[in-house]
């Protein structure tokens, strides 16, 4: 380095019995040399980072609700996930974006708080390597709690990233997994926010919320080294400014959530999310728009939805009605999204029979609940229970027909369930049988 | 009796009855996880994931920082102008954003989601790795034009500060993008 170095504030601070009792390398303070380190740049990030988890939690909650999980078998979760899980209301049919909503909302805000989360991470790793490890009975179980804050946000965050891109490379079913280490998570998020919000406010209070952003680099100084915060003790000349770094950090999180944003909005924005799992589209047809699960993927053949196709309706009487008989019957159209789990969504227009048309059919007007099987033969959603409210709902179909023609085999020929703001997969494609319960 | 648990403890109580309730908690979503069959596993992941990240990425990141820091201050910044506007962060910006989408999007990018990726969407999903070139193209094309165009800026000022007779108001004002002449 050639340039003369700024007069930077060196503490004189007793060091208690260092460097001989610590070991050499990271747990000494004088390893870590980055003069951007310090409770201010940490306070920053992680006011930036905690209401984007909190929304990413609730959201994330909320999908669970979505699945109605206290019907039949719609729980994902191991022995049916009933205890103290949060399934205390039916989820409702209105608007009918909800679901594409805060199943958008939740993958965006946590592709926005990865690049803050890794970077919050960043500014905070001399406090891993902290000596002596363990200072008290606190200090041991705090340390174990951030041991379950960092476990917990890399394996949610990356299992979930994973999953919007269809990579299961683990053994493990996803979602008991994404849900219950979002539990672990959050437990140990809350404490952690509980506990640095003091620290976070004294340090605002010190050095101002925004102040430090206003340094160019010429003007960047590191912040205080006080013993047991992350500020370094022997800085190095800074080679950026703090507010270049998070403008960094920033671009890369807005960068990251328009690629998530895109996908769920869709329109012109879709083709513009260029990383984007579902950024592109099969064809510009009737049926062009993106698909879940393709025929083959679940070992469907032609023949299975061929002209031998029935509908099997159960209720007070069991019916059983061709695709000709289903579409002699009132149609009906409606705009209405499918929203996938994975974050995306697409609008488009069905067409096809009332659900309480074909419950009044089964014998069961006004129904409580229905069954809806699908021809597949396996997978966790080959069967869904909808609940009274969708049934009832007068947009909820089985649709026969999207944009003025018949389905396609990939998007569930020769019937498919459409109900208003449910999750993608309760939008069950191929029905082979609808078993309707009487009120 | 608080002055008791504070010396005992190492903290308030209502800490303790906070960490109680945390660990409460997150024991809850354990036992609920631990009745799955692959629990192991998962146990296995979550500890991972905090190793990978302590242990594996954040050396290596930071260790190809201080490579890049140590090997670039020297040798490239040896004229004037070039001290003025220092190329590291022209390198690192652009490294750190490609580095972090490959992070975040590898698996379509290197295509190991390929064979459910086509079979759930249809789709073939050999487009990613070309989009991601051309987005690692587009971040360092962005990054060197902005640093020649502050190349061009220090040496303009330098002439007009020779013309003026070397008079400088602003030492340091072109350090940094967007703190430079209102001109440009
Ligand atoms: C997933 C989210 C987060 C993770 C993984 C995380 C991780 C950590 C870790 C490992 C430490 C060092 C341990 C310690 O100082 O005791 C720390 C410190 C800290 N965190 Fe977080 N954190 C997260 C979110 C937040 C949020 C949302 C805030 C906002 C209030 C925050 C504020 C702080 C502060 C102020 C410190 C202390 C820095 C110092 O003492 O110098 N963190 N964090």
């Amino acid at each position: 380095m050639r340039l003369p170095r700024p007069n930077l504030p060196r503490p004189k601070l007793p060091k208690p019995g260092f460097p001989a009792d610590h070991p050499p390398g990271p747990t000494r303070p004088s390893f870590w040399r980055s003069p951007l380190r310090g409770p201010w740049l940490t306070s920053i990030l992680g006011s930036a980072l905690a209401p984007l988890i909190l929304v990413c939690a609730f959201t994330g909650f909320l999908s669970q609700a979505a699945y109605n999980p206290a019907l039949g078998n719609n729980s994902l979760l191991p022995g049916g996930g009933l205890g103290v899980d949060l399934y205390f209301f039916s989820w409702p049919t209105s608007p009918s974006f909800l679901y594409a909503l805060t199943q958008g909302v939740h993958v965006t805000s946590g592709l926005l708080a990865i690049p803050i989360l890794l970077a919050k991470l960043w500014s905070v790793m001399p406090k891993l390597f902290e000596w002596p490890p363990i200072r008290s009975i606190a200090h041991a179980l705090e340390r174990a709690s951030l041991a379950l804050l960092v476990g917990g946000s890399i394996f949610v965050f990356f299992t979930g990233l994973l999953n919007i891109q269809v990579f299961y490379p683990w053994p493990f079913r996803f979602l008991p997994a994404h849900y219950y280490g979002a539990f672990v998570f959050m437990a140990a998020f809350l404490l952690h926010i509980g506990l640095k919000i003091p620290v976070a406010r004294r340090t605002f209070r010190e050095q101002g919320v925004l102040r430090p952003l206003r340094a160019d680099l010429e003007h960047t100084e590191p912040e205080p080294y006080v013993e047991g915060h992350v500020a370094p003790l022997e800085p190095d000349r800074p080679t950026i400014s703090r507010r270049a770094m998070l403008a960094t950090v920033g671009a890369a999180s807005l960068g990251a959530g328009f690629i998530a944003a895109s996908q769920s909005i869709g329109g012109p924005l879709r083709s513009l999310g260029l990383l984007a799992p579902r950024s592109t589209q099969l064809n510009d047809g009737p049926n062009g728009f993106q698909i879940n699960k393709t025929l083959a993927k679940v070992n469907l053949t032609r023949d299975d939805i061929g002209p031998n196709w029935r509908l099997v309706l159960q209720g007070g009487e069991e019916r059983i009605l061709s695709r000709e008989e289903l579409l002699a019957m009132p149609q009906h159209t409606y705009d209405l999204p499918i929203a996938c789990v994975e974050g995306w969504s697409t609008t488009q227009s069905w067409t096809g029979v009332r659900l309480r048309d074909l419950a009044t059919l089964a014998g069961a007007p006004g129904a409580s609940q229905v069954l809806v099987e699908s021809l597949q033969k396996g997978g966790a959603l080959r069967e869904v229970t909808l609940s009274s409210g969708q049934i009832a709902d007068e947009r909820s179909l089985l649709a026969l027909r999207v944009n003025g023609v018949d389905l396609s085999p990939d998007h569930g020929y020769p019937a498919r369930v459409i109900v208003p703001a449910a999750p993608g997969v309760h939008q069950t494609k191929w029905v082979g049988a609808m078993k309707f319960e009487a009120a | 009796m608080i002055a008791r648990v504070r010396t005992l403890y190492g903290a308030s109580p209502l800490h303790l009855l906070a960490v109680i309730a945390s660990f409460a908690i997150a024991g809850y979503a354990f036992f609920r996880l631990a009745g799955t069959p692959t629990a192991l596993q998962t146990f296995i992941w979550f500890a991972g994931a905090a190793v990978a990240h302590d242990l594996i990425a954040f050396p290596l990141y930071s260790g190809l920082n201080l490579i890049a820091r140590r090997s670039l201050a020297g040798p490239l910044d040896n004229r004037e102008e070039d001290r003025r506007v220092p190329v590291v962060n022209h390198l690192r910006i652009p490294v750190f954003l490609s580095a972090l989408s490959l992070l975040l999007f590898f698996p379509e990018i290197l295509g190991l989601n390929s064979s459910n990726y086509a079979d759930d969407t249809g789709l073939g999903g050999d487009v990613f790795l070309t989009r991601w070139i051309g987005l690692c193209a587009a971040l360092f094309l962005g990054s060197a034009v902005v640093y020649a165009v502050r190349l061009r800026r220090v040496a303009r000022d330098e002439d007009e500060e020779e013309e003026d007779g070397g008079s400088d108001d602003r030492p340091g004002a072109a350090t940094e993008a967007g703190s430079g002449t209102d001109d440009a």
